[in-house]
């Protein structure tokens, strides 16, 4: 997307968003298929393609959608844990201070930055080297940063299991002697032990039991008030997405189709996909009547996304204009944006 | 089928593994039942033994190191605990179905979808190749596979996970079940695609005049379906109920603890409720009532004697509830 039809307010980003911890411009990750002997090049699984988003300090966004929509490889390549394939990611640690596109750095660079931008995962089981003890899974990190060894290191790492809600003798136990919950606590631990100003919590309540989430998310944003953080919060479970999120993206298809405040979106929404999403969670109540949207199908491959709107195979909408082009951000407040041929624009 | 309308009836279930830890008792005494044409939900958390009940209710529980040492289980006038392992397979399969959380662990992949519906028919209703061809292919139509006589021959990979579930329905439907069990349906699938299969479900149900058990941990889908609910904690039933009783007025400081964990019902900026502490470990159940050291209400008679699961007085019909301050618990 060009310059200028990024300040005509044609794209996701929230406008009344000024100085952003985090401004990430038109980002992209294709994956290439290859085929044959030569491992010739045939094509690309555009698994993100092309995103915009503004991240406030202090703030919660979610980046929500089904599998396959990108989400998570949207968070890991942000971080550089993949090699973007296209955009920016403007990165502004001091307000109003001086901006770096972390897509621009060396490697030698970037881990300058690694400090400040975090990244909590899924799965507690597999995240954990179960060879380590606690100790060195939390400690790790601020030893190869240099930043404090020997008796200072071992405070440290108490202090963040206690900040964790951990015993701090937990330190010399290993990930498999723990609870699903308390190795996300250990998870955030090692998150937090660098100070961070940015943490991408990807799926990171999604494996654990209700009670036990609660746990988990009620320290989340203890942390974040603690600590100023921003999240970048990817998720598919909406109920947590609306407890917890300042702003919301949906996506689908590697692209954002709606974006808005939180209200934004569970009061407003205009996109089919988004209302349908909304409508497709069971709510805890029998009483309520099941006005519910069923969407026909399944999510498309990737691989091989419909022609114009991606959503169009499934929309209940869906009009002949939908599979010729792919729609434009539609504004309907500062706030709030959505692609769909079929949204009429703020008046 | 007893004349009271209950297909399934567990009296006191109780099944235990045995390991070098020690004896995990996972089901100690299950009582719940289930109405003919009814959904029963099964709720409860990792470990609280749901799933391990309804493998004992179809015999399906690998010994060792899991046994049945206990109970009784009900099924249209018979203790299915007493059957011969040949009855038994008469019963699962045509009485009995049951699908699982993960479409793809349970499909064979080196056989078609078709090949393993063809299977199931063949085996159980005694029909041809020809004959049992067709009724595979009427029941991936049934399930709305689109173009079911060309997805037959297609292998499990080539399905999408909602697609997968869809076959598994579909050969636990060929042989028209009285009770389909459902572990965890909808768990590994997407929220739009959990739409579709609970409605799918909802839907045969309807035609068949089938009783569901459905056992999931999500409170949303239980509210949805069921219209009764048993709420498990470590392997027992700590509150029984129809489901617009249950979460009209929660009785169980478990369940209630349960229902405040939930971001659905805090407003924004509130705190969650979280019950605190962990699941007590099924090698080494707390004495007494086994939630009472995450408990707020929890006193020296509740590690002192079990409470048993009896009638609440001020509810609907058939509310039970296992807990020794049932007055106290509705001023949590």
């Amino acid at each position: 997307m060009s310059k200028a039809a990024f300040e005509a307010g044609a794209s996701s980003v929230d406008l009344t968003i000024e100085d952003p911890l985090l401004e990430v411009r038109d980002l992209k990750k294709y994956f290439p298929i290859r085929k044959g002997v030569f491992a010739r090049h045939v094509g690309d699984v555009k698994a993100v393609d092309g995103i915009s988003f503004r991240v406030r300090r202090n703030e919660t966004l979610s980046l929500v959608g089904e599998s396959g929509c990108g989400k998570t490889t949207a968070g890991r390549t942000l971080l550089r844990l993949l090699a973007p394939t296209g955009g920016s990611a403007l990165y502004r640690p001091i307000p109003n201070g001086p901006q770096v596109d972390l897509f621009e750095l060396s490697n030698a660079k970037m881990r300058g930055f690694r400090s400040d931008l975090q990244i909590i995962f899924q799965d507690p089981f597999a995240s954990l080297n179960p060879r380590m003890p606690v100790s060195m899974i939390i400690g790790e990190a601020l030893r190869v940063h240099g930043l404090a060894r020997g008796a200072e290191l071992e405070d440290r790492v108490s202090q963040l299991l206690e900040r964790v809600g951990l015993r701090a003798e937990a330190r010399n136990r290993f990930p498999h002697e723990f609870s699903g919950g308390q190795r996300q606590r250990i998870g955030i631990a090692r998150a937090l032990a660098l100070n961070p100003r940015f943490i991408v919590c990807d799926e990171a309540v999604s494996a654990l039991d209700v009670s036990i989430q609660a746990q988990i998310i009620n320290l989340l944003k203890d942390l974040q008030e603690e600590f100023n953080l921003s999240f970048l919060f990817i998720a598919h479970d909406l109920s947590v997405v609306k407890y917890l999120s300042d702003r919301i993206a949906v996506m689908y298809l590697g692209r954002i189709v709606e974006t808005g405040t939180t209200q934004d979106i569970f009061e407003r929404a205009a996109h089919p996909y988004t209302q349908a999403l909304l409508s497709a969670v069971p709510r805890p109540d029998p009483t309520l009547a099941k006005d519910r949207i069923v969407l026909q199908g399944d999510v498309p491959s990737p691989m091989n996304p419909p022609s114009g709107c991606h959503f169009r195979t499934r929309c209940p909408l869906a009009e002949d204009r939908c599979a010729e082009t792919y729609p434009d951000y539609v504004r309907l407040s500062a706030t709030h944006s959505a692609a769909c041929h079929l949204i009429q624009p703020e008046t | 089928m007893s004349a009271d309308g209950k297909l399934l009836e567990l009296q006191g279930l109780r099944t235990y593994f045995y390991s070098e830890e020690g004896e995990a008792r996972a089901v100690d005494g299950v009582d719940y039942t289930l109405m003919k044409g009814e959904t029963l939900g099964v709720v409860g958390e990792s470990g609280c033994g749901k799933s391990v009940t309804a493998l004992s209710v179809i015999g399906l529980i690998p010994s060792p190191p899991g046994k049945v040492v206990g109970g009784k289980v009900w099924f249209k006038g018979r203790n299915l605990l007493e059957l011969s392992e040949k009855e038994m397979q008469e019963i699962r399969g045509n009485e009995i179905s049951m699908i699982f959380q993960e479409p793809m662990t349970a499909l064979n992949p080196v056989y078609t979808i078709g090949n393993q519906i063809i299977e199931t028919v063949r085996l159980h209703q005694g029909l041809g190749k020809e004959e049992a061809r067709q009724r595979a292919i009427e029941m991936l139509d049934l399930v709305h596979i689109p173009n079911p006589e060309a997805r037959i021959d297609e292998y499990p990979h080539q399905l999408s996970g909602g697609m997968r579930q869809r076959v598994m329905i579909a050969m636990a439907m060929s042989c028209d079940p009285d009770l389909l069990i459902a572990d965890e349906p909808t768990t590994a699938l997407d929220v739009t695609v959990q739409a579709q299969i609970l409605e799918l479900i909802g839907d045969l149900q309807s035609r068949t005049d089938m009783s569901v058990l459905l056992i999931t941990h999500d409170l949303g889908v239980i509210a949805e379906t069921a219209n009764h609910v048993a709420v498990m904690y470590a392997g027992k039933v700590v509150e029984y109920a129809t489901a617009v009783d249950l979460f009209a007025k929660p009785r169980h400081p478990y369940t209630i603890g349960l229902f405040r964990s939930l971001p659905d019902f805090a407003a924004p900026g509130e705190r969650l409720q979280a019950i605190p502490g962990i699941v007590p470990s099924a090698f080494r159940f707390p004495s007494g009532c086994r939630f009472r050291t995450r408990c707020p209400l929890a006193s020296e008679q509740c590690a002192r004697e079990e409470p048993p699961l009896v009638p609440v007085e001020d509810s609907g019909e058939g509310h039970t509830l296992a807990c020794h301050f049932p007055e106290e618990a509705l001023g949590l």
